[in-house]
């Protein structure tokens, strides 16, 4: 690895470090919205939010979907995507969003829109066998697009600050809070007291809140103490350069402070709202400047030991 | 069956950018694409500075992280070692250019093709014939000329080159000329650490 300390050169014709620019905004908006749907739906399953549950699937199909199609250059061909799930995480995200959108509409529609009462079937060990598979199925591959997105830009070792084993965390974690806190505006009654193990909803948001801090920060620390690409990457978020407003006031300020102070304050409609805005807000910038960001490092060096 | 690498000799590249208009000449590249670039890095303060001029192009990996990432399989690795995209397969993901770690691929935007070389909207009969190798949308990069190699001659580049800075040749024949010099002038590959394996070599 080259160890000057390079410049950031764009698309110049000098030796230092360039922007990636291919993943452009529709996959950061693709990747927003399979992260965000899947935890919404995540969220509602477990506070019992049937209206949750359809938006989250309706994010995940519709949005994310139409999103990574406009980025592909042939989508014609996006069929293909499917194909090599043994070593791509782009396969293995495509074939999940499948399992996981099948498998959660099946799920609302015979458990929760009473799809199976109807048949007959609902008191049957073959429906309770059925419902409980598909709930399953609906669950672990809300998850696992929760996280693959993560996993899918982590896996690329040539942009050192998106190398680090917590962005599929970060991901993780930033989905399920943003689940909470869409479904608890959608759908204000659901979780208002705890429901089996988990908490009231406020309170889960709370927590969740408080590790998706704990996890951005860990992932800046991991890159400030990183490769010298981490370092100035981080450098572009929060020292200088056209990101640094949009990071310290919609991230951290909007995404993730405001929400910490109001879940601290006794609810209301208007802090909920509040809260929601301000969450999607940061989530999307965030998700958004990790793209921006990004660096190749300097190719290799021959400038003299000085 | 021939291993294919290249070595750059830094010492003799003038950057007179010869090899980046025969590349896009043999290739018939769209405006703005460049399988291959002079890369320039200065140093030093007057009077005692200086430049280097180093050419970089795609350096077929043995471990491609390109290959690996690819959802479609349009990525591969041919036998003689040159890592080609196959178009028909490409879905236009960009995975694979987020996956190289040189910067070396190339989405072919469907405007490319549209806008012509001198930008006025008009195609030329050159790029006619020369596009209808390309799919739009899909994402290109260097191939060694294979089309050339597999005639038996070298890539564009290497023969454009005026000072010889580009030498191709069998890296698993010691007696070639890009082994010799990797052996006799200790050739450096670009980011060893990325565990790439790259097949471009450079001597100094």
């Amino acid at each position: 690895m080259a160890t000057r300390d390079f410049p950031i050169v764009g698309d110049s014709l000098a030796l230092g470090y360039r922007f990636q620019r291919h993943w452009n905004q529709s996959m950061a908006n693709a990747f927003f919205c399979g992260e965000l749907g899947a935890g919404v739906f995540l969220a509602a399953f477990l506070y019992g939010s049937v209206i949750g549950m359809i938006v989250g699937v309706l994010i995940t199909a519709i949005l994310k979907t139409y999103f990574h199609l406009s980025h592909m250059g042939v989508p014609e061909r996006s069929w293909r995507a499917i194909l090599r799930p043994d070593r791509s995480w782009i396969s293995r995200g495509a074939i999940s969003i499948v399992f996981f959108t099948g498998a959660a509409i099946l799920y609302i529609v015979l458990g929760r829109l009473g799809l199976l009462g109807w048949l007959g079937l609902a008191d049957s060990a073959f429906g309770q066998g059925l419902l409980w598979l598909v709930q399953l199925v609906a669950v672990v591959f809300a998850m696992v697009v929760m996280v693959y997105h993560g996993f899918a830009i982590a896996d690329s070792s040539s942009i050192a600050f998106w190398n680090t084993g917590l962005m599929p965390v970060s991901s993780f974690s930033y989905s399920f809070f943003s689940g909470l806190v869409v479904t608890m505006n959608l759908d204000p009654r659901a979780g208002a007291e705890a429901v089996g193990m988990m908490p009231p909803i406020h309170s889960a948001a709370l927590i969740a809140l408080v590790l998706t801090i704990i996890v951005l920060a860990a992932m800046l620390q991991a890159a400030n103490r990183g490769a010298p690409g981490a370092r100035k990457s981080l450098g572009l978020l929060l020292r200088e350069g056209p990101y640094v407003k949009a990071f310290y006031g919609l991230v951290v300020l909007a995404g993730l402070v405001l929400p910490f102070v109001l879940l601290f304050a006794p609810s209301s409609r208007i802090s909920d709202v509040l809260i929601l805005v301000g969450v999607l807000a940061g989530y999307y910038t965030f998700r958004s400047l990790v793209f921006k960001v990004g660096l190749y490092d300097p190719i290799i060096s021959f400038a003299p030991e000085s | 069956m021939a291993r294919y690498g290249m070595v750059f000799d830094i010492r003799r590249c003038i950057g007179c950018n010869a090899c980046v208009v025969a590349c896009k000449q043999e290739n018939s590249l769209p405006d703005g694409v460049f399988f291959t670039r002079t890369l320039s890095e200065d140093y030093g303060v007057y009077p005692n500075a200086g430049r280097v001029y180093i050419p970089t192009l795609c350096n077929h990996c043995e471990d491609a992280p390109c290959e690996k990432v690819c959802p479609s399989g349009a990525t591969y690795t041919r036998e003689d070692g040159i890592v080609m995209v196959n178009d028909a397969l490409c879905i236009g993901c960009n995975s694979c250019a987020v996956a190289c770690p040189y910067d070396q691929r190339t989405s072919l935007g469907k405007d490319l093709f549209e806008k012509g070389l001198f930008g006025q909207g008009k195609i030329t009969d050159f790029e006619k014939q020369g596009y209808t190798r390309f799919t739009p949308g899909t994402v290109s990069k260097c191939d060694f000329c294979s089309e050339r190699v597999d005639s038996g001659l070298d890539p564009a580049c290497v023969v454009t080159c005026p000072t010889d800075a580009r030498i191709f040749g069998d890296l698993d024949d010691p007696e070639s000329k890009p082994s010799k010099l990797i052996k006799e002038r200790g050739g450096r590959p670009p980011m060893p650490e990325k565990n790439t394996r790259p097949k471009v070599y450079y001597v100094t």
